[in-house]
């Protein structure tokens, strides 16, 4: 096993923070089939705590300021999407807090607003209505959104006969139009040919140049330093580095690559 | 921040939000029942309708029994009690399964949780309320004039909203741990059926049956009163005050129970998902 030289967390509580956790904790059921009983429902959030259960992040404390471009690393089940899913509010914590101050433009599971029986058209304005924004503002940012996308001829197209690569263009292309300053991202970019994912990270970048906070999770460490400044290392649901992306992306290697056998992924 | 005048949607109110999102879920459930059937319409008073005929020939033709079971014309006197369960029945059997079915949704958009039952309360009631219009060629075809009365109605249909809210925050995340109780209530939905006020006026209900009084017991009912309500715009004796404060009381108390049970089961809901 790796030593785990848990490192404490720096953070950099202050005003100019806009997202802010501290002293995060989450658990889940270890067995989703796992028995569940009434009292356990009801009984409070802090007397609760059963054998079966895992903290998939723990004692996670950290601050980000306006226009930071964070990478997460860690390997599969450590916590990563969990953490940005807690970020996007669509998941509370047990434990501590989490305050965002600002609003998300979340491009995790980005095809989930969309309806298989509306038309294109309808879900443009059915998602982008649900994450905010006005009929409005929608208007003014149609034509932006359809032609980012690259489907011109289907917007009446009903949603389910688009092909699987439309989809996630025009989902991407409704999400990163939010004008939110916050952007979540969670490796939805690994979908899509090669020069719509081009074209995607040119959509990221011209957003980071524009000042917006990046929260950015991937396997890719080309990605990761392409896009991001500042790296959080999530090891077994704890905050073990948090550096410059460069140093953090090294320190990951050292963890895995360094003879020893990475442990077992447990969630 | 940007000095463009326009309005960030995290800027926007709360409560703006909220019902710019509910109205929007709403539209979405309609269109997509209106969209994918030709006959959208019709399948949504179909089930009442047909139930009302069956009712109507069991009761009425074969065991000749319509002129006591509930005021007269009975068609008429059956339809508005079963278009109004209709909205109650479909809107908590929804409720059972809405986090399963929207999961996707609900993993990856920040809304208030409770959107996803007051939407199906919402969406439910706007069909309940044009089916009316059937229920109104039946009036006029039977010839039931309609009363003053009819002024209760909105009460009715406001508090017949408010029950189902409470109720459904209450099944809609239980539904989430204990699979089983899609079924279990399901079966409840029956019973409640048959002991509600729909194919029969609560005048009917016997005091006690072998002792047990079963009548208080039926009384403590909420839709009953609901149903009065709705029937008073025929005939006003259907009105029963007692019943009505019984139902007010009630759906005020399953909104509270409600707003608690989702409070708590909320944060454990989404990790379900």
């Amino acid at each position: 096993m790796v030593a785990v030289d848990s490192t404490p967390a720096v953070a950099t509580g202050g005003d100019g923070d806009v997202i802010e956790v501290s002293d995060l904790g989450i658990r889940f059921k270890r067995n989703k089939r796992a028995k569940r009983s009434f009292k356990d429902l009801f009984a409070g959030r802090r007397r609760r705590s059963r054998p079966d259960e895992f903290w998939a992040l723990r004692n996670v404390t950290f601050g980000i300021r306006a226009g930071e471009a964070i990478g997460v690393v860690g390997r599969n089940g450590q916590g990563k999407s969990t953490l940005l899913k807690l970020i996007a509010g669509v998941l509370f914590p047990d434990e501590g807090t989490v305050r965002v101050r600002q609003g998300v433009a979340p491009l995790i599971e980005i095809t989930g607003g969309f309806v298989d029986d509306l038309s294109v058209r309808d879900n443009v304005y059915l998602t982008a209505g649900l994450h905010g924004m006005t009929k409005k503002q929608i208007d003014a940012k149609f034509d932006e959104i359809v032609s980012f996308a690259e489907i011109p001829g289907f917007l009446d197209t009903p949603y389910k006969h688009l092909s699987s690569g439309m989809k996630v263009r025009i989902a991407f292309s409704v999400i990163t139009q939010l004008d939110e300053p916050i952007l979540i991202v969670d490796e939805v970019l690994a979908v899509g040919d090669k020069a719509f994912r081009e074209k995607c990270y040119g959509r990221i970048e011209e957003l980071l140049a524009a000042g917006r906070t990046l929260f950015f999770v991937s396997h890719s460490e080309r990605d990761l330093r392409r896009f991001c400044t500042r790296g959080l290392y999530l090891k077994k649901g704890e905050l073990v580095m948090d550096g410059p992306i460069d140093d953090v992306i090294d320190r990951y290697n050292t963890d895995y690559n360094m003879g020893s056998v990475p442990p077992v992924v447990d969630a | 921040m940007t000095s463009s005048t326009v309005v960030r949607p995290a800027q926007r109110t709360p409560f703006a939000r909220y019902r710019h999102s509910l109205w929007l879920l709403t539209k979405r459930d309609l269109s997509v029942r209106y969209t994918t059937n030709a006959l959208g319409y019709v399948w949504s008073i179909l089930d009442p309708l047909l139930m009302s005929l069956i009712y109507f020939f069991v009761f009425v033709v074969v065991m000749n029994r319509g002129g006591t079971a509930g005021e007269q014309p009975y068609i008429v006197y059956l339809m508005a009690g079963l278009l109004a369960w209709t909205w109650f029945n479909n809107t908590i059997t929804d409720a059972t399964r809405v986090f399963s079915k929207e999961a996707k949704l609900v993993r990856s958009v920040k809304l208030p949780q409770s959107l996803w039952v007051a939407r199906i309360v919402l969406s439910k009631g706007i069909e309940y309320v044009a089916s009316l219009a059937v229920l109104a060629i039946f009036a006029l075809i039977f010839h039931a004039p309609v009363t003053w009365s009819v002024l209760w109605f909105p009460v009715g249909l406001v508090l017949q909203a408010i029950l189902l809210y409470g109720l459904g925050m209450i099944v809609a995340p239980l539904t989430v741990f204990y699979k089983d109780l899609e079924r279990a209530i399901r079966l409840l939905l029956r019973v409640l059926f048959y002991a509600s006020a729909v194919l029969y006026s609560p005048a009917k209900w016997p005091e006690a049956v072998h002792g047990f009084p079963i009548r208080p017991l039926l009384e403590l009912n909420p839709l009953t009163g609901i149903l009065g309500l709705y029937r008073a715009a025929f005939w006003p004796q259907e009105l029963n005050l007692f019943h009505v404060l019984i139902s007010a009381i009630g759906a005020l108390v399953l909104l509270g129970i409600g707003t608690l049970v989702f409070r708590r089961s909320v944060p454990a809901v989404l990790k379900e998902m």
